[in-house]
């Protein structure tokens, strides 16, 4: 291997692998990168098993090969170069970096020892465009799972349709839901559990205006725009059926300002539970009044105005569950819709005009014991 | 009609009453050693032979006897501890009935040598069934010393009641040890034939006198324990949980210096213990009572083996409430240091009080408060400065591996490691902190604080978990549905063995509910030693919920998730003692860590 590469592309590079590699392994190599040397660029690509990230980066390739070398240390290397031509060339096992007059030599390992990345043909899949896919993945996959005995809640499901794309997350108290459009997809209809590790990694990589296609070879997806490719395994198993518990028949409606409600929530939760949070919200006549009341702590009240239609209702929630769903509605106001204090509450964003925004959240309420 | 009605000779009168007080070689060891004490005696040597049915020797450095006392102190009610009624109700000695001696010397053949310190010359008396057979002057130092041989010679009836030589042996040790206990500056010594069992000298303290009857580890692992209310006081030494053990248990219970027997107070000292200890540990109890006053009667057993106080609740409270002051302290949890520091409960001084009112010398042992430890948070404030400063010639440069906390927030750092224990830095060492045990002890503090409110809230769930379970458990959920309630756990029966969890309680974001659900029931329905420690329903229900729904060891944590759970532990009652008698909290001293790498 032998090729010259500007600082830039090299540091660019770098970066882009180098946030998939995992900090504690204990598989050495998965702390290396492989760098892969062929005509007019080079492929770099970092991995921690579950997630695998690979980026085409221009290069001057007089010897084509692959090598792999420890990532971190060649990121901080590449970061305090001097701004002139690199050179690398591959010597055995070792990796010789050559700017200026700095040189270095890294132990790197053979690139067989690398684990292979899934073979995927992309030109068999979707394409769907960043900005639809970076919306879907903000507004839901903060509701995800940490709890780790149902590995299925762990991921953000990913419905792909003909003309539109929805994902879902839920780690069964609440649930956030989004729809867009998806044009020029081409291939069926299909699920995939996407670990939201991936998820990140494909908002931190493509751009709004990129177009991805996106494609399944097993158990494994891939997503590839412009040179830069994002691999993950699937989560395995059937999504629970959210449709079905997502009310229909919510017959009280609450329509408040976001800001408003967020900041009065917020305040309550200082005095919340430090392991329930919760909060009591009192939906009258125009008005919700909220309360919390800790034992050993003290108690808070507040009050707002809004719409409110319908009969009288006393609800708990878990403030950190209500904060954060409020904080990716998108719009200025807020419709919460309820049944019953044990029902789960609708919450959606409120849309001026023929803007067109199919997002949802669930919260499920605490149950109150007085 | 002739008279059938007659008076007893003093003889027969005699023996009845030996029958009350002498009832085997240990309780005629214990009227002796207590006359000792009462005579002032620093050193107080026991010998038996056949474990004290052939012959008991205790002889002392006391104050002695002159010819008259001697000669009159065989008789009965003869005492120089009261001289009327009302002195009865400020007891401060050990005797005060005058019958243990004319007792004693009624059912065996007795010999006392003894001189007053002034006196030219001493006394030695022989006495036969409560006769005196000869009087002598007789040359010895100053002190007492009681030969009584042939125990029940002339009660034949009762000498068959005693036991083995062995068994009497170990209930003469059994007395001796609670008045080494009770008078730890007294030097004491038990012989058998030849045999050295006890040889105890003068200790400081009781803790010291532990160490000298039990050995130094045993003695390293009590707490002080202290308290006061109104005319009561409280000292005592009392184990810690985590070196409790089941089975036999050493717990011994005195007031102004006097032992005795209480199985109330005993309970009393368990609730102290409670969720600290599981079923079946015994942690030992040292308990010292100071009373002033008429506060207490010891005068209801003929032994004086039980005593009333005036107040019983109170003392209970006293001892309940101590024991678990106690148990919220540092020093109460386990420590990797090969040399903690002793547990210091200072006792009376001997002699006591002079003259003046009959200031009972034993209400109130000097020395302050054992319990003054640092208080929780002093432990935890920020090195003093030149802690800060390092080593003369250290760069301050490594700032980049502190890994989390900063000194000013108050909190010592911590650190997480092998996602299971938690380490913090304190001011005079290091804490290691199970972070399962730790979480057990907040989870189940909440929930008992949430019962008492009413209850916990449960999370709803968006799909409520179904769960098919055997039939004795779907009974031990239909009885204990309203508290299951309570914790959060709101379960449906949905028919034949299936049943519904439609909510459940959220502690922790890696919280596996329907796990919990399925252990709690099953460890509910099939008991064990946490279940059987509980007191009641809700402490079983919250220590099965804490014991399952805590936070697991290798659960990686984030420095929030730490730091909450390093607060929330010290904002418990008892932050070093989990909920199955096990530590959540390991110290390890500056000192011990100082002595292992030789830097002193």
């Amino acid at each position: 291997m032998d090729l010259t590469i500007t600082r830039q592309n090299l540091h660019q590079g770098l970066a882009a692998v180098s946030a998939s590699i995992p900090t504690k392994t204990t598989l050495p190599v998965l702390s290396n990168i492989l760098i892969d040397a062929q005509e007019g660029g080079v492929w770099m690509t970092g991995t921690d098993l579950d997630v695998a990230v690979r980026i085409r980066v221009p290069a001057e390739v007089t010897v084509s090969g692959t090598l792999t070398a420890p990532g971190k240390k060649l990121q901080e290397i590449a970061r305090e170069l001097p701004d002139q031509p690199v050179k690398i060339l591959a010597r055995g096992d070792q990796l010789e970096l050559r700017c200026g007059r700095s040189v270095f030599k890294l132990n790197g390992l053979p690139s067989e020892d690398f684990p292979s990345l899934p073979q995927i043909r992309f030109e068999e899949g979707w394409t769907v465009t960043g900005k639809h896919l970076q919306r879907l993945i903000h507004h839901t996959s903060f509701a995800v799972s940490t709890e780790e005995s149902r590995p299925i809640l762990n991921g953000v499901l990913w419905e792909l349709r003909d003309g539109r794309m929805r994902m879902v997350a839920t780690n069964g108290h609440r649930l956030a839901r989004m729809a867009v459009p998806a044009g020029g997809t081409t291939a069926t209809s299909a699920d995939f559990i996407v670990p939201p590790a991936a998820l990140q990694q494909v908002q931190r990589l493509f751009k709004t205006d990129d177009t991805l296609d996106v494609a399944r070879d097993g158990n494994h997806l891939g997503f590839k725009a412009s040179g830069t490719e994002v691999f993950t395994r699937l989560i395995e198993g059937t999504f629970p059926n959210y449709e079905q518990v997502i009310p229909k028949d919510n017959d009280k409606m609450a329509i408040v300002q976001k800001a408003s409600l967020e900041a009065a929530v917020r305040r309550m939760a200082i005095v919340a539970s430090d392991q329930t949070h919760r909060v009591r919200l009192l939906f009258g006549k125009n008005t919700v009044h909220l309360s919390v009341l800790t034992p050993d702590l003290g108690e808070g009240e507040d009050e707002l105005e809004l719409h409110y239609e319908g009969d009288e209702l006393e609800i708990g929630f878990n403030a950190n569950y209500l904060l954060e769903v409020l904080r990716y509605i998108p719009t200025d106001e807020v419709k919460l819709t309820f049944k019953a204090p044990e029902r789960a509450t609708i919450v959606e964003p409120v849309t001026t005009g023929d803007e067109d925004l199919d997002y949802l959240c669930l919260v499920m309420p605490l149950r109150l014991l007085d | 009609m002739s008279r059938r009605i007659q008076i007893l000779p003093d003889s027969v009168v005699n023996q009845i009453a030996a029958g009350e007080v002498v009832e085997r070689p240990a309780s005629v060891v214990k009227e002796l050693v207590e006359n000792a004490l009462d005579a002032g005696a620093t050193v107080v040597r026991v010998q038996v032979d056949g474990g004290g049915k052939g012959r008991i020797r205790v002889s002392d450095d006391g104050g002695g006897m002159g010819r008259q006392d001697a000669l009159l102190c065989l008789d009965r009610h003869a005492t120089s501890k009261i001289a009327e009624a009302a002195d009865l109700a400020r007891v401060a000695s050990f005797g005060f009935r005058g019958e243990a001696l004319s007792s004693i010397a009624a059912v065996s053949r007795l010999t006392l040598e003894t001189r007053e310190a002034d006196a030219e010359a001493g006394t030695s008396l022989r006495a036969e069934g409560g006769r005196i057979v000869s009087v002598q002057d007789f040359s010895r130092r100053a002190g007492t010393t009681v030969e009584v041989r042939n125990l029940f010679f002339n009660a034949p009836a009762r000498r068959k009641f005693l036991r083995s030589e062995a068994a009497e042996t170990r209930a003469v040790s059994e007395v001796l040890v609670a008045l080494a206990l009770a008078n730890p500056r007294v030097a004491t010594s038990l012989s058998s034939k030849d045999r050295t069992l006890l040889d105890l000298p003068p200790a400081e303290d009781v803790a010291t006198r532990v160490a000298q009857i039990w050995g130094e580890e045993e003695a390293l692992s009590l707490l002080p324990v202290a308290g006061e209310e109104k005319d009561l006081s409280l000292r005592g030494l009392i184990q810690r949980p985590d070196a409790a053990r089941p089975g036999f248990r050493r717990a011994y219970l005195f007031v102004n210096g006097r032992p005795f027997r209480s199985p109330a107070i005993l309970r009393a000292t368990d609730r102290g213990y409670r969720t600290t200890t599981s079923a079946g540990q015994r942690p030992w109890v040292f308990l010292y009572f100071g009373v002033r006053g008429p506060a207490v009667d010891v005068n209801v057993h003929p032994a004086k083996l039980e005593v009333r106080f005036r107040d019983q609740a109170l003392v209970e409270a006293l001892v309940e409430r101590g024991v678990q002051e106690a148990l919220s302290l540092p020093a109460s949890s386990a420590t990797l240091d090969s040399h903690p520091a002793p547990a210091r409960m200072a006792v009376r001084e001997p002699g006591g009080g002079e003259g003046g009112p009959p200031a009972p010398r034993r209400d109130r042992p000097p020395g302050p408060a054992a319990a003054a430890e640092d208080s929780q948070m002093a432990l935890f404030m920020p090195g003093a400065p030149e802690a800060a400063g390092r080593e003369e010639g250290e760069e301050g440069g490594d700032e980049a591996a502190v890994p989390m906390g900063v000194a000013d927030t108050g909190r010592p750092r911590l650190w997480q490691v092998h996602d299971t224990y938690i380490l913090a830095e304190t001011r005079d060492g290091l804490l290691i902190i199970d972070q399962h045990a730790a979480h057990e002890r907040i989870l189940f503090q909440r929930l008992m604080t949430a019962f008492r409110e009413g209850g916990q809230s449960g999370q709803r769930l968006l799909f409520p978990v179904t769960l098919r379970l055997p039939p004795a458990e779907l009974a031990q959920i239909s009885e204990l549905r309203g508290l299951l309630a309570r914790a959060g756990f709101e379960v449906e029966e949905f028919g034949g063995d299936t049943v519904i969890l439609q909510s459940v309680p959220a502690p922790h974001p890696y919280f596996d509910a329907e796990r919990c659900f399925r252990e709690m029931i099953r460890e509910l329905t099939e008991g064990s030693p946490l279940v059987r420690s509980a007191n009641n329903q809700y402490e079983r229900i919250a220590m099965t919920f804490a014991c399952k729904g805590a936070v697991k060891a290798g659960q990686r944590l984030s420095r929030d998730e730490i730091s909450e759970l390093f607060d929330s532990l010290f904002a418990t009652d008892l932050p070093y003692h989990d909920v199955h008698g096990r530590p959540t909290i390991v110290r390890l001293s500056k000192a011990e860590l100082e002595r292992k790498f030789g830097r002193h």
